[in-house]
Parts: structure tokens; sequence; C-alpha cells
């Protein structure tokens, strides 16, 4: 083993530690990463933007980008929280049934929109419900979050590992929907019945409250009709672009971004509202970790623990699948999911490539491992990061291992639910 | 003129003030701003009137406006009779907010100089050293001695 290979994984670990400990901001600690890569040799200028299995993946950045803008438009109109306060009022203030809907709505949001702005958009009005109904968000906000973990694995742009794993993997828009979105909707169901078992004896229902929910007026949350509509119909568009891949062979990245400037020529916003929204720490953070893997691939070491996996898993498909699975999950629920499907693709893809069709199962253990893994833990996923620090804001703090208690329950059920899916399915 | 000349006591905030309390002080007084104290209650920093008025809004609705819509009066006043429940701690822990550390400026300094130390500070309050009981100087106290300048070179 060279040295320049021995500095390369000495500057990955580190980097991987520093993510991990997140005591450093991520972005800063990719970018370092990345730069030492290039001063090792480990990577060059060609290798970093041009090469299609070493360099930074403009697939996955310029998708991310692309539904970024269109997600910021849309939120601006109000629909989220409008059909939120609609939900309480259908459930005429029952907590559960309020939980119910809360739940498939986050869910099903969280299929289309990245599992963050899901969150930011559904927990603010959950607060206002909940103190409507005199009753503790606590339960609510952890089983949206987690519904929005769960229902994100459904789609290829419902969770980043999902559009790192499509690139990768050459997977369509279709493939997941085929392959992932069937279990998502059982473990869903699965998912409904834990929140029963787990915070029913929390959720009170206090008959004296219900008229503060019936008074709230949804229709106010609508702020602007037309913008709605335009951002609607674009992003129907859009959704049809990603099926209709085969058809129109126009990749998710180029779909996204086709429809983020149609929606921006449409609404005429200010280029402030327009970009208000891009997470472009989130992108820099991608594309200094696909420089550090990149630069793993570029020296061969990637190919070299790809050939020692071939050889250990030989034709046992469904025990790679299994440790996958297991793997994933319980290394998502440590540390930020992104990374680590980053590092795993390429070794996944010389799995597969070696393998043929029988190891494509491989990619659908990966995607569930990483995406369920990230309930686990207070820390495994950033939406889990995020709910918690608005829940703390609002005077009903989360602390870690409350979260994380009812997340290892969650994690482990749904996960063991996928080993029987899989082995049915594919094996 | 000078900055012991424009130097007034000002009310001093702990962690542990209201909301409510907070705002009355704004509200009567007319200040731009808060003067908060460390845990020695030493004056250490300043928080302005408007994130004193967000601490008065439920920190759900400041994430989602459009929340704000949804409730009617009797709602609202709901809302505002849970204010007391927040504190200025709730202020100097978030994030979000800007606290200021608070400005010091000479006794002996001239308006200018107070009015350019305030202004690059982006300062609503200062604080003038020297003396045994805490001084300070307002934005409004500032741009009224600034006026008085300019009036008498429109006379003349």
């Amino acid at each position: 083993m060279s040295i320049q290979i021995i500095l390369a994984l000495a500057i990955f670990v580190a980097a991987y530690v520093f993510i991990a400990t997140e005591k450093v901001s991520r972005v800063l600690v990719a970018l370092v990463g990345a730069s030492l890569m290039v001063i090792i040799g480990a990577t060059d200028d060609h290798g970093i933007f041009f090469s299609e299995e070493t360099g930074v993946d403009w697939n996955v950045i310029f998708l991310l980008l692309g539904m970024m803008i269109i997600v910021g438009i849309l939120q601006q109109s109000g629909v989220f929280e409008f059909l939120a306060i609609w939900a309480a009022k259908r459930a005429k203030g029952r907590p559960f049934v309020i939980m119910v809907m809360l739940v498939v709505i986050t869910a099903v949001l969280s299929a289309f929109l990245d599992n963050v702005t899901t969150v930011l958009l559904i927990a603010p009005v959950t607060l206002l419900i909940c103190e409507r109904l005199g009753i503790s968000p606590v339960p609510f906000l952890i089983a949206e979050v987690m519904s929005s973990n769960i229902g994100g694995a459904a789609t290829l742009i419902g969770d980043p590992p999902n559009i790192i794993i499509a690139s990768r993997g050459g997977l369509t828009f279709n493939d997941f929907i085929v392959n992932m979105a069937p279990i998502v909707a059982v473990l869903l169901v699965v998912f409904i019945g834990l929140c029963w078992v787990l915070f029913r004896k929390q959720l009170r229902y206090n008959a004296d409250r219900v008229e503060r929910v019936m008074a709230l007026n949804e229709r106010e949350a609508i702020r602007d009709v037309p913008l709605l509509i335009k951002s609607l119909i674009v992003l129907g568009l859009v959704l049809a672009g990603f099926i209709l891949h085969s058809v129109i062979h126009l990749e998710p990245a180029v779909v996204a971004l086709l429809g983020a400037g149609l929606l921006v020529l449409l609404t005429r916003l200010e280029t402030r509202k327009v970009f208000a929204d891009v997470e472009w720490e989130t992108l820099l953070f991608f594309a200094g970790l696909f420089i550090m893997v990149g630069s793993l691939v570029n020296l061969g070491v990637i190919e070299m623990v790809g050939k020692a996996a071939t050889e250990a898993v030989g034709t046992n498909f469904f025990g790679a699948a299994t440790g996958l699975l297991f793997g994933s999950a319980v290394f998502s629920g440590i540390v930020d999911n992104i990374p680590y499907v980053a590092t795993l693709a390429p070794l996944t893809n010389d799995l597969v490539q070696a393998g043929g069709p029988d190891a494509q199962p491989l990619w659908w253990a990966l995607a569930l491992g990483a995406d369920l893994g990230g309930n686990a833990t207070a820390i495994g996923a950033s939406a889990n990061v995020v709910v918690l620090g608005i829940a703390a804001r609002n005077g009903h703090p989360i602390s870690f291992w409350t979260f994380t208690k009812y997340g290892l329950i969650v994690t482990a059920v749904t996960v063991a639910l996928c080993l029987p899916y899989l082995w049915l399915r594919y094996f | 003129m000078r900055a012991s000349e424009l130097q007034h006591p000002l009310p001093v905030v702990g962690r542990d003030t209201d909301a409510v309390e907070a705002a009355r002080l704004i509200a009567v007084g007319n200040q731009p701003g808060l003067v908060i104290a460390d845990a020695t209650g030493k004056p250490s920093a300043v928080v302005s009137a408007v994130d004193v008025l967000g601490l008065l809004v439920p920190a759900y609705v400041l994430d989602d406006l459009a929340l704000a819509g949804v409730m009617d009066e009797k709602a609202a006043e709901e809302v505002w009779a849970h204010a007391s429940e927040r504190t200025i701690g709730d202020l100097l822990d978030d994030k979000a907010v800007r606290i200021y550390t608070l400005l010091t400026v000479d006794a002996d300094a001239t308006i200018l100089e107070v009015a350019a130390q305030m202004a690059d500070a982006r300062a609503q309050v200062a604080m003038v050293a020297g003396g045994s009981d805490p001084q300070f100087i307002t934005l409004p106290v500032v741009v009224e001695a600034i006026l008085t300048f300019c009036a008498k070179r429109t006379d003349g």
C-alpha cells in the first residue's frame, strides 16, 4: 500500500470522524478533506470536474438544486399549512386521528420533498394545533419526523441518499416507485400501529378545546392562489418528466432544472425569493464528499475493497443484502447517511456489476437500511436535528434519549420488516 | 457637545426578565432596545426592541408566518396570555437573534465620535465609560442632538 493511499485513507477517516462528531461544520470538513485529497495528488481538476466515476456527481447536485428551487417557491403558497389544519379539523380534534393524518401527510410530502423541508413545514402547524388542543406536541413531532424518514425512502427524490444511489446505480424514478414504494406503504401502516402502542397514553382528548381547533381558518394560510396553482402544475410536470424518463430520455437533474426555470419564469418572483431556500452549504457538502470518495476510487481503494467484498459474497446475494440492510441501518443511526451512502454507492456498484441482475436488490437493501436507519437516534438524520431544535425553541425540549428510545424501536421493527420483503421479492 | 452631556440611566434586564416586563420597559420608555446584564450584574449586551417584540409572538408563528393568519382575535388573545412564559434568556439562547455586544464610548467623546461608533457597530444603545452608576446613550438622543446642529446651520 503506497504512502499516498495511506494518506488518502487517513484524510477520509478523519473527515468521517469530524462529520460524525459534528464539532466542526460538515461543509468545512468535506471541503478541507477534498482540498487535502488534491494536495496529496489523489485527484486532479479533470478527475473532479469531468470524470463520471471519480468526480463531482453533477446529476445529484443539480437535481437537488432544481428541487430546492421548486419546493422553496411552492412552500410560499401556504398549501402545507392548509392541509395540516384541514386534517386536524376533519379529525374533530381527536389526538390519535390527528396524529395519523399528520403522519400520512408528512410521509406523502416527504416522498416528493426533502425531509428537512417537510418537517420545517409541518412542525410549526403541529405546534399550533397541539397548543389549541392543550396537549403536548412532543409525540406528534417525533411521529412526524419518523414518518418523514420512512416516506422519503419511497422515491428517487424523497431522500438525498436515494438520489446518490439512483445516479451511481443508473436507477430511474420508476425503479424506486416499483421497488421501494410498496414496502414503504407497508411500513407506514405498521408505523401507525407503533404510534398507537408508543404514544397513546400521551394523547389526551379534551372535548372542551376542540372548538379552538375548529375555529382555525385554514383558508387564510393560502397566501397566493395563483402561485399555488402555478407551483402545483410545474411540480406535476416535473414528476411526469421523472416518470416518463424512458420516453423523453431526460435525466432527473435536467427535468428538475427545467421545472425550476419554468416556475421562475411563470411566477416572476424576485431572485432573492427564488434562491432563499436553496441550501448552498448542502450542495457544497455533497461536492466535497464526491471529491473525497472519488479520490479513493481514483487510487483504486474502492476497487480493492469491492474485489474483496465480491469474493466474500460470492453468489450469496441474500446474505450480502442482509448485511447491507442492517449494517447501513446501524451506521446511519450513528453518522449522517449522506456520506455513508456516498462511500458505499461505488462499492455496491462494483458488487452489482460483478453479480449482474441477481445482485441488483443490493441497491434496495442499501437504500432501505440508510433511509430507515436515520430514525434510530436523535442525530441519525438531519430532519431529526431540525425538529429537536424547533421543539426546544417552542418550550417543548425533546432530549436525545427521549427521541432515541422511540427511534430504536421504530428502526428495529421497520428494518426487520424489510428483510422478508427483500427475501420474498428478490431471492 | 460631549457624550457625558447626553448620557442618562436605563433599566438593565437579566436572563430571568420575562417577555411582558421587557415589553413594558420598551413601551413606557420608548426604548430602541434593552440593555442586558451578565451573570455578575454588569451591563454587557443589547437586544433590539424588535427582537423583544418577537419574544411576544410564539416561535412557531415566527417559523411560519402563514399561521398568524389562521388564528382569530380570540386565539390571538390566548397567545398573549402565555407571553410571560418566555424570558430574555430565551432570546439570548436563540441563535437566530442577534445580540449586540454593548458598545462603550468615552465620556468626553464628541457627538461625531459617538455617532460614528454607533453607526459602525449598528448599536441602538451605547454605555458611557466611567462613573459609579452605568450611564447610557440611546440612538434617538444622538439623532436629536445631531438634528440640533443641522437646524442651527439651516437657521444660520
